[in-house]
């Protein structure tokens, strides 16, 4: 849900409804307004939806059959309308001569059934707008319902690139992991043979066949103190970098000292930026092995 | 000064909108001028039935002057002729059937005005789509002042009122976008016009805890106030509501203040109260996080500007460009025009007090600029000098007609054949022709 702070006395009300729409934005996806959805259920429906399933001339057809049937209209029919007339000399004769018409047939069984074939019509035609707006009612929704799964399969594709790209990510963050001295036992280096057996290693060896990690500037994961400058064994030239940028009371950011909880290395541009001369930084390269292909 | 106001019912019982502006307009005017109201003997705005005895009648020291409806409206007939003029190629008599069918059909007050009008300085027409304000207007065209209250709906496409609009002395407008509306549907830009709407009697002091005792409502609560009708786009805010509702159980009740004319939806967080006086209607405001205004269609929104007047924001329908303009000339609301929109708008003013505060503090800062009662009356005042001393051609023809004895009259209808001829084009298309829109500028 949006939250927008008021900082001073002049509120924008067009600003405030620019950062609720570009919420819904962020939240749908794709906006659509309500005409937008009309229109596509009107018009576009078979983009949206399984035209087997459902006709997109859906409404056209049922709009044609409903103006066809409204020129049918119903009738009102009571016992006196057969024998009704707008003139009333007429009406006064057939009234008169209506027992005598009576003695040829029995005219109330006509008048009953036609009486409940005109209730039967009415209803008919009740039903019939009910339908009709269901139907309509129905169209619409599922059109919506439509761009909305269309929606989460779009970020559901999005979401599972995005976690595929965290795990290659944490895969190649496990290639390249440290641990401290004394807590773990350190990594062995493998052997020319087991290296020279797995071809894909070969960027783990250099040509003399030592480890190339251990080229790379190490980091322990201990804040050395203001007396403590000397490098620390095998890394001389790490121990510069980490002396000129930082100095107590010139931390980076908080985050920093989350930061110095991780024991994960990262490759030597990372390093050179004042927040990777932290002790031990813990964010892995944007240059990821295989950047992730966001749709 | 002496000053005829002409609107098609009156009474301190009738809260219809126009009516009521009518009423506030005339009490406010007689501060000023001599004011008399000549009005029909209806109550009913469907049936315009005949329900008060016709004659003189006096309301808060203002003399009524009732006259008789020659017939009561038929809904069927007049469906029928709304079809016609509306949505099909018609004539221009076909539009004069269609507003006698309307009504209030009262030849007997139309007569009266013209009869008297010499009398009167102006005469102020309510509601220009009736009967009674279109035949008053074309008869004493030199003095008529028009407040046409004209919503966005087909009737403003009809031919008919064109010359009614160019016609008049002066038009009253309760907004811009009625104004915008009006001058492009008339093309009246030459008449002397203004933004006016109406003030409020808003008391200086409201007990919302009162409220909240006697309705034994004590959980957070949006308002709304008026008639529960679909027109009034109700329905849709029931269902905005419910799915609301159904997402944010903590969220805020809703109150309704009005007679209902749709079925309300059983809930236990939607409150209807029914029709309240207005010391209950001001409390329940008070005691409100905000007002919800869900219509499509208003010329103004006086309860919209009593919310302002109490520091309330508004939560209005953005499909109503008078609305959508008011909330953004004024900073003091939000709008929505779908229910993404309705529900992010709803819970920004529920969960953030500041924005909700500096909201309130901007829509009463707007009230009392545009539409405290002495900018009001002002206003209508000022109008008033302006026509004595027009000096327009038209103006200056319609007053030498009038000291000749012959009357200004209005641009003629068409004669008896061109009168029958369709092809006018259906009034539904018309209205599609003028540009909508709020106006991002104005008087109010």
């Amino acid at each position: 849900m949006s939250d927008f702070s008021v900082r001073s006395d002049n509120v924008d009300v067009e600003q405030i409804m620019r950062q609720i729409r570009a919420r819904i934005r962020e939240k749908r996806g794709v906006d659509y307004t309500e005409d937008e959805i009309r229109e596509l259920a009107n018009v576009k429906l078979e983009k949206f939806l399984d035209p087997k399933g459902v006709r997109s001339d859906l409404l056209d057809q049922f709009r044609k059959i409903r103006e066809s049937s409204e020129t049918a209209r119903n009738y009102a029919f009571e016992d006196t309308t057969l024998f009704a007339s707008s003139r009333p000399l007429l009406r006064f004769v057939r009234r008169l001569l209506n027992p005598i018409l009576k003695l040829f047939f029995n005219p109330n069984p006509l008048v009953e059934a036609l009486h409940i074939q005109s209730r039967l019509n009415e209803s008919y035609n009740q039903s019939e707008a009910l339908s009709y707006e269901l139907m309509h009612n129905l169209v619409i929704e599922l059109t919506r319902t439509g761009i909305e799964v269309k929606n989460l399969k779009m970020r559901l594709e999005s979401m599972s690139s995005r976690l595929d790209f965290d795990e290659r990510r944490a895969r190649a963050l496990e290639g390249v992991v440290q641990y401290r001295p004394g807590t773990v036992p350190p990594l062995q280096p493998p052997t020319a043979q087991s290296a020279a057996g797995q071809p894909g290693q070969h960027n783990a060896l250099d040509n003399e066949g030592n480890e190339r990690r251990a080229r790379r500037r190490r980091r322990r994961g201990r804040r050395r103190g203001p007396g403590d400058r000397g490098p620390v064994a095998g890394e001389a030239s790490d121990a510069g970098f980490g002396d000129r940028d930082t100095h107590e009371g010139e931390r980076p950011s908080g985050s920093a000292d989350n930061r110095e909880q991780s024991h994960v290395h990262v490759d030597d541009e990372r390093e050179r930026s004042p927040m990777a001369d932290r002790t031990t930084p813990a964010e892995p390269s944007d240059r990821s092995p295989e950047p992730p292909s966001e749709s | 000064m002496k000053l005829a106001v002409v609107v098609q019912r009156y009474g301190a019982d009738i809260n219809g909108g126009a009516e009521l502006h009518a009423r506030y307009i005339a009490e406010r005017l007689s501060r000023h001028a001599q004011v008399e109201v000549l009005t029909t003997c209806a109550k009913n705005y469907v049936s315009w039935r005949n329900e008060r005895p016709p004659g003189v009648d006096q309301i808060n020291d203002v003399i009524v002057r009732r006259f008789p409806v020659a017939h009561e409206r038929e809904p069927y007939d007049f469906g029928r002729k709304s079809v016609r003029v509306f949505e099909q190629i018609h004539s221009v008599a076909d539009e004069l059937r269609w507003l006698e069918s309307e009504g209030p059909a009262s030849p007997a007050l139309v007569r009266h005005v013209e009869q008297v009008s010499h009398d009167f300085d102006f005469i102020l027409i309510f509601s220009y789509r009736y009967y009674h304000a279109w035949h008053v207007a074309r008869r004493v065209a030199d003095k008529a002042v028009i407040v046409p209250t004209a919503e966005r709906d087909p009737a403003i496409g009809l031919s008919i009122f064109g010359p009614v609009f160019r016609g008049v002395r002066a038009v009253m407008y309760n907004s811009p976008e009625e104004r915008a509306m009006i001058e492009a549907a008339s093309g009246n830009e030459r008449v002397p016009g203004v933004v006016v709407g109406v003030g409020s009697d808003v008391p200086d002091r409201t007990d919302p805890a009162r409220f909240r005792r006697t309705f034994n409502i004590h959980r957070p609560f949006a308002i709304y106030i008026g008639r529960i009708d679909e027109n009034k786009g109700c329905a849709e805010l029931f269902s905005h509501y419910l799915r609301y509702a159904a997402s944010f159980a903590r969220g805020l009740d809703l109150v309704l203040v009005g007679s209902a004319i749709i079925d309300i939806p059983k809930h236990p967080k939607v409150h209807h109260l029914g029709f309240l006086d207005d010391r209950d209607k001001f409390d329940a405001l008070a005691a409100s996080d905000l007002l919800i205004m869900p219509s499509y269609f208003e010329s103004l929104s006086m309860v919209a500007l009593e919310a302002w007047a109490l520091g309330r924001p508004v939560l209005a329908n953005g499909h109503c460009d008078v609305l959508k303009g008011q909330c953004i000339r004024s900073n003091a609301g939000l709008y929505y025009q779908r229910y993404e929109e309705f529900v992010e708008a709803l819970y920004s003013l529920e969960s953030n007090g500041p924005l909700n505060a500096h909201l309130g503090r901007n829509g009463r800062a707007y009230f009392r600029r545009h539409y405290a009662w002495p900018v009001i009356e002002r206003k209508y005042l000022d109008m008033f000098e302006h026509l004595k001393r027009e000096r327009h051609p038209e103006a200056l023809q319609a007053k030498a007609l009038a000291r000749q004895g012959g009357g200004y009259k209005m641009e003629p209808l068409p004669g008896w054949f061109a009168r029958r001829e369709r092809r006018l084009p259906p009034g539904r298309e018309m209205l599609h022709r003028i540009p909508a829109g709020h106006a991002r500028s104005g008087a109010a």
